[in-house]
């Protein structure tokens, strides 16, 4: 009997190691970003230090993301210092004009309608509410894809188990219904889908 | 210590029991949801920001001005332009899913010679040897363009320029031929008239600018019991145009010259218009028997015709008995101001370019060596060559009036999408430079100083003298400007008819099918031609 | 934001039945071209062109070309109360029935509940020449096979409106900025569109025209799609138990 019994708690305890240790680690993949970029140091030196002044809304609404390579030009336009990143992003993405192929935190399905303007404007939210206050980091967070699903691990949330996460973390429907909720906002489903 | 088959039992009961407290089984169930909605072989629209562009439609000779929205590089919807001078902002069925035409399975991508695989450089030596040995003749579809004056020049003065008639220019025939000017010149004036009497014209469905008479129509004559504008349909089916005329005439098949020279008499008769012309040796008894209607009913339709002036009648494939009689009922047709090309020579030639914007339907009986330009295979070709030419918004194109239209105009449309590595267009081919051929014909327009410039969305003209160059014109027509003659410098035009003429044979064309010979249509419009009963699919035209 | 009720009225005198609204339509909402084995059934046209004749034979025979899409019930909306999905909801803002494939489950009862067949299932995967998904309007989602699609008054186009007046901290969407393709694209402006709860606006005004009817209005399901016409037997047809069945459908 004891020996059953010990049978089925390391059963249960190889379960839960497995569970909450290895599988997050199978199911995501770690990947880097195509440049290193220094939020820090960038918003420094342009002496910029809302999100908008890069991450700007288009007049139609429309938001225009992480900046295209054109707007890094005007200083990368010849390498500023030495570094190995710095060579990367003049010689693989300015002199050629092609767009660096960055890996997007928040990056939804296709069916999802979001409006940074109505969130931004209308309703006031901060951007760090949702995306966490990336602004201030000295490099980028890595980057982690799903390799089920295909999304970024930022939408589900760095906790697996979803209780004990960060206001900012989460972006998946649930979350939205959650802050949708607690504001009273009523949407509809084509308010949020497309 | 052998462990026994229940603590295998029992470590696998821990390890299941064990599981459900653990985020696996789960997140997998949530994961393998999302999984299931991103199939692969699905595609979904690239991201990327959203702007409108100005555009010109070259699917037609017409013309018609588009508001392109592109997003990542790329056409993702058309719309009218609003207030276009040539199309008023509306367009037909077919230009709403023109931007998927270059990704048509039927676009053409390499050069064939006889259904083979060949070359560009051997085309090219093919039709230099063919033009050594004998004359060369040019089919062009858009006269007018600067494109025009190069293969015009390539044609040379022992070859022959040949244009292709759309159906509008094919129903301004007879009077091409009574007055001496070229149909491409000629064109209806449509405005001012109060009756319009179609002999089986498509006027509704596809017939002239889509926008030009379907407007007039919606605004004076749509459910308006005693409309401003009557439009009397003669026709022997009820076709779409039949349905919304304000009368509908049935009649037979074939008859439309009897009839026109049964009205005629009547109107001459009774004294309905003034006598000028000739007048038809048919009897009304004999029209009557002709077109399967009692003799009463042509009296009636007589008079109401000449009721309200000016009325003019059109035919759908150059009948010149109805040119006849719309010549007695006062004229309406109208000369632009522009220098059209003279009528070709005939001449047997030894190779035949025809320029991509010549329709599938024209296809040389003579035993020349064809050179046939196109965007996409219409199919049933007999060309020697197949040359691949920029399909839509590949390219700039140039935009001359449009057939049938009452005063002259001239647009451009820019280039908004790569075209594939190897097409060409006909007048490059022939040794010309496009780009340079089109500042030339801007030239030419802005040394004119006739007319003005509608800027895009605007409803006046500037007039051109306030534009300091040719360059400057250029830009603009760019940018979606459209350069209108001055309306004051079209002029009716003068027709000499001594006898009133035999009818032509052949019968009634008529339909949507003829007057719109697209054989390859956009993949949307299987929207119109399979998936609904709106139409019936054309014979060649399947997608 | 103020409570809206679009809806359209479509001068039926002025529709020459061109079908430019249809393919405005298929083309805005990233609808694929007919599968090889498609027919008017099993096609997706959540926009389609209705020729109707009036029974008459010989030169008194006449058409009227109806343009039909989801009429966006207001009351008792049929496709709402059958979904066990809750993939279909009549949107308390802005008063359209809005369709969600991504949660159809492809029962079908909505396509069987519909009084006006607006609805289509689709039969196939969607599928475009190599190299079209690049023409894909990116404000739209395309559709998987097994699912069923309407008209959603052009939601897209919504979205962007409601956008660009966020962008210039309006609540309000300026009615300019929000006209569904099919309006847009009608070369005689037979379609008018708008808001109907706002008494003022044009559609409401040719709503309340006595010209203006709308398709089974018994069934008492307020539907916000109306239609208009100067003659008497077009406006007959909204109740179709007074045309001959055999009548009623070309060909």
């Amino acid at each position: 009997m004891p020996r059953t019994l010990l049978a089925f708690a390391i059963g249960f305890g190889a379960a839960l190691a497995a569970g909450w240790g290895a599988f997050p680690r199978v199911l995501y993949q770690k990947k880097v970003q195509p440049i290193e970029f220094r939020h820090k140091t960038h918003a420094a030196k342009s002496g910029t230090s809302a999100c908008g002044d890069c991450h700007a809304l288009r007049d139609d609404g429309g938001f225009g993301g992480i900046p295209a390579t054109a707007s890094c030009a005007g200083c990368h336009g010849e390498p500023m210092g030495a570094t190995k990143a710095e060579a990367a992003l003049v010689n693989d993405y300015v002199k050629p004009h092609r767009e660096t192929p960055w890996l997007v935190y928040a990056r939804q399905p296709a069916n999802v309608r979001f409006s940074h303007a109505i969130h931004t404007r209308l309703a006031g939210l901060k951007c760090a509410e949702c995306h966490g206050a990336q602004g201030e980091t000295d490099a980028v967070k890595p980057y982690e894809v799903n390799r089920i699903s295909g999304y970024s691990r930022d939408i589900w949330g760095r906790s697996m188990s979803r209780l004990r996460r960060a206001p900012h973390e989460g972006m998946k429907m649930t979350d939205c219904e959650d802050c949708h909720r607690k504001r009273g906002v009523e949407a509809g489903c084509l308010g949020c889908h497309q | 210590m052998k462990p026994s088959r229940r603590n295998l039992l029992a470590l696998g009961g821990g390890a299941m029991a064990g599981v459900v407290f653990t985020p696996l089984p789960w997140k997998l169930l949530d994961d393998t949801a999302i999984w299931t909605q991103n199939w692969p072989w699905i595609p979904q629209p690239a991201r990327g920001p959203v702007e409108v562009k100005a555009a010109a439609c070259s699917l037609c000779p017409h013309g018609c001005g588009l508001q392109v929205r592109m997003a990542a590089g790329f056409p993702v919807g058309v719309s009218g332009a609003p207030a276009h001078p040539v199309s008023g902002g509306a367009l037909c069925p077919l230009a709403f899913g023109a931007h998927q035409l270059n990704w048509h399975p039927r676009r053409l991508h390499e050069v064939r010679r006889r259904g083979r695989a060949a070359s560009w450089d051997a085309a090219s030596m093919a039709l230099r040897a063919a033009a050594a040995e004998g004359p060369v003749a040019v089919i062009d579809g858009r006269p007018g363009r600067g494109a025009s004056a190069i293969l015009r020049d390539f044609a040379g003065k022992s070859g022959a320029y040949i244009t292709a008639p759309g159906p509008e220019e094919r129903s301004l025939a007879p009077y091409a031929a009574w007055s001496g000017v070229p149909a491409s010149a000629l064109g209806y004036d449509l405005e001012s008239a109060r009756t319009i009497i179609s002999f089986g014209a498509p006027l509704l469905d596809g017939w002239g600018t889509p926008g030009r008479f379907t407007r007039l129509w919606s605004t004076h004559a749509a459910g308006l019991g005693d409309p401003e504008l009557r439009l009397i349909q003669i026709e022997p089916g009820l076709s779409h145009t039949a349905t919304l005329a304000w009368r509908w005439v049935p009649a037979r098949p074939g008859s439309d010259a009897a009839l026109a020279a049964g009205l005629a008499r009547v109107l001459v008769e009774e004294r309905l218009v003034p006598a000028k012309g000739p007048v038809p040796a048919t009897s009304v008894a004999d029209a009557a028997g002709a077109a399967g209607l009692p003799a009463d009913a042509i009296v009636e339709l007589a008079r109401m015709i000449a009721q309200r002036a000016p009325a003019l009648a059109i035919s759908v494939d150059g009948e010149p008995a109805v040119a006849a009689l719309n010549l007695l009922l006062g004229g309406g047709i109208v000369q632009r101001r522009e220098t059209a090309a003279p009528q070709a020579a005939a001449i047997a030639p030894r190779a035949v370019v025809i320029d991509a914007t010549v329709p599938w339907e024209y296809e040389p009986a003579s035993g020349a060596e064809v050179f046939r330009f196109a965007a996409w295979d219409g199919g049933g070709s007999k060309a020697d060559w197949l040359l691949p030419a920029p399909g839509f918004l590949e390219e700039i194109t140039e935009h001359p009036s449009a057939p049938g239209s009452a005063v002259a105009s001239y647009a451009l449309s820019p280039a908004l999408m790569d075209a594939p590595a190897d097409v060409r267009g006909a007048a490059a081919f022939v040794g010309g430079t496009p780009a340079d051929a089109v500042l030339a014909r801007c030239q030419e327009i802005f040394r004119a100083r006739n007319g003005g410039l509608y800027r895009r969305g605007a409803k006046d003209a500037v007039p051109l003298a306030s534009l300091e160059s040719a360059a400057r014109l250029q830009d603009e027509l760019l940018a979606g400007a459209v350069w209108v003659d001055d309306p004051a410098g079209s002029r009716k035009v003068r027709c000499e008819l001594k006898e009133w003429p035999a009818a032509a044979a052949g019968t009634h064309r008529g339909g949507w099918a003829d007057a719109w010979s697209a054989p390859v249509l956009p993949p949307l419009a299987t929207k119109l031609y399979q998936e609904s009963n709106l139409r019936e699919v054309p014979a060649r035209s399947r997608i | 934001m103020k409570k809206r009720r679009y809806g359209m009225v479509i001068d039926l005198d002025r529709c020459t039945g061109c079908g430019a609204c249809s393919v405005a339509c298929a083309a805005e909402n990233n609808v694929p071209p007919a599968a090889p084995r498609a027919t008017e059934r099993t096609g997706i046209t959540p926009l389609r062109v209705q020729p109707v004749s009036n029974g008459a034979s010989g030169p008194a025979r006449r058409e009227v070309f109806i343009p039909l899409m989801c009429m966006q019930c207001g009351e008792h909306t049929p496709c709402v109360s059958v979904c066990p999905q809750q993939a279909v909801e009549v949107d308390s803002a802005t008063g359209i029935v809005t369709q969600m494939p991504q949660r159809c489950l492809g029962c079908r009862y909505c396509m069987t509940a519909c009084p006006y067949h607006a609805r289509y299932f689709n039969w196939w995967d969607p599928e475009w020449p190599a190299g079209m998904e690049k023409t894909l309007n990116p404000g739209v989602a395309t559709r998987m096979r097994g699912v069923v699609e309407k008209c959603n008054l052009c939601h897209s186009r919504l979205h962007a409106a409601e956008d660009k007046a966020a962008a210039a901290n309006q609540r309000e969407v300026n009615p300019a900025d929000y006209v569904p393709a099919c309006v847009e694209a009608c070369p005689t402006g037979a379609i008018l569109f708008g808001d109907l709860a706002d008494e003022t606006s044009a559609v409401a005004r040719a709503a309340r025209a006595p010209q203006a009817f709308r398709l089974l209005e018994k069934l008492g399901t307020e539907p916000k799609v109306y239609y208009r016409s100067n003659r008497p037997w077009v406006r007959a047809l909204a109740e179709p138990r007074t045309v001959p069945a055999k009548e009623v459908q070309r060909g």
